[in-house]
């Protein structure tokens, strides 16, 4: 569900949707999003600061606070 | 909903005691001042009653796993009237409140029902809020709310607002910010963005103006200045264009950054 919401966020900020992949990997208790992204468009997923990844990892620990499970995005690049 | 009562020596005291016998921030209580009974001198002696008003959804929503309200209760809440107890006191009006007997009932604001979506690009700013929402794992329906001069109101009528909303309204900010570079790509010099949920943002300014009026109180009485938490931009302006009424009370930014704190300053009558 996690990957959906990131997968989604994620092609709507970017310039190429085609390059946005979520690689998942569920550990114990938290699970780590991995995304990745063409490289013209990786400051268009972290913005100034970090603000923009910073409002997708809220967005995203709202998701996932019903399930309890700690949810971690990483971005490659 | 669930409804508390506490008593202090001043409006203050009796907030601080619900704040740390419910366990909640200052943001995430309504109060209401049921009852203030002035001092027979001028110290000690007065009683404040207030009435806290307990929402289930503007509980931290973190720790809330399984505890949706069913859909049905969204009609409900919806239909309840925003209480608007910052306009009961009139400017200058800053005499106790005794005698006046039962406070007059608000009058409700009528409920507002989501406007239709018109054109391409409300469309699917609406069709995509929606999908976020969804994705979110979160039950709710996305509307316009208003429109106004470059500005477009979205509104997310669910159930879990609490969640959608975040500590001191983070989640309610960050789908903004996103919600607002989705537009910018939409649509060239597209309007800004206003997310919102329930009407957290009016029962929210409300909030801080109702804060910001009592804490010049404390300053008026105690002669010494007052720091108020860190706000952002538009909350500060907020504060200080209600404290601007207050010919006695001078108020000041201090900080860097986007967010900085107001120092709330008494400068004595005249000038």
């Amino acid at each position: 569900m996690e990957k959906e919401l990131v997968e989604y966020i994620a092609k709507s900020l970017v310039d190429d949707p085609g390059g946005v992949a979520v690689n998942v990997i569920e550990g114990e208790k938290s699970t780590i999003l991995e995304l990745k992204v063409a490289e013209a468009d990786i400051g268009k997923v972290i913005g100034k600061h970090g603000r923009i990844a910073k409002a997708v990892r809220t967005i995203l620990s709202a998701a996932s606070s019903k399930s309890g499970k700690r949810v971690v995005l990483e971005i490659l690049d | 909903m669930s409804v508390k009562e506490f008593e202090g020596r001043n409006e203050e005291e009796a907030i601080n005691k619900a704040i740390e016998s419910l366990g909640l921030d200052r943001d995430e209580i309504d109060v209401e001042i049921v009852e203030t009974r002035k001092a027979p001198f001028l110290f000690g002696g007065g009683r404040v009653r207030i009435r806290v008003h307990l929402e289930e959804d503007r509980q931290p929503g973190e720790d809330e796993a399984g505890d949706r309200q069913p859909m049905d209760n969204l009609r409900h809440q919806e239909s309840r009237p925003t209480r608007q107890r910052d306009n009961r006191r009139p400017r200058g009006d800053r005499q106790p409140r005794e005698g006046r007997g039962p406070r007059p009932q608000p009058a409700p604001e009528p409920v507002r029902e989501p406007l239709p979506a018109e054109g391409e690009f409300e469309n699917s700013m609406v069709e995509y809020l929606q999908g976020l929402v969804e994705r979110m794992g979160i039950p709710g329906r996305v509307g316009i709310g208003f429109r106004e001069d470059r500005k477009l109101g979205l509104n997310i009528d669910t159930p879990d607002s609490g969640i959608l909303i975040g500590k001191k309204g983070q989640t309610l900010e960050a789908l903004q910010v996103i919600a607002n570079i989705a537009a910018s790509r939409m649509k060239e010099g597209a309007e800004r963005i206003i997310v919102d949920t329930q009407n957290y943002r009016s029962r929210h300014e409300q909030s801080l103006v109702r804060m910001a009026r009592q804490t010049a109180q404390q300053v008026r009485r105690t002669r010494q200045s007052r720091l108020l938490e860190a706000m952002n931009p538009f909350e500060r302006r907020l504060v200080h264009t209600a404290l601007a009424e207050e010919g006695d009370i001078e108020t000041a930014s201090e900080g860097d950054g986007l967010y900085k704190r107001i120092r709330v300053i008494y400068k004595g009558p005249g000038k």
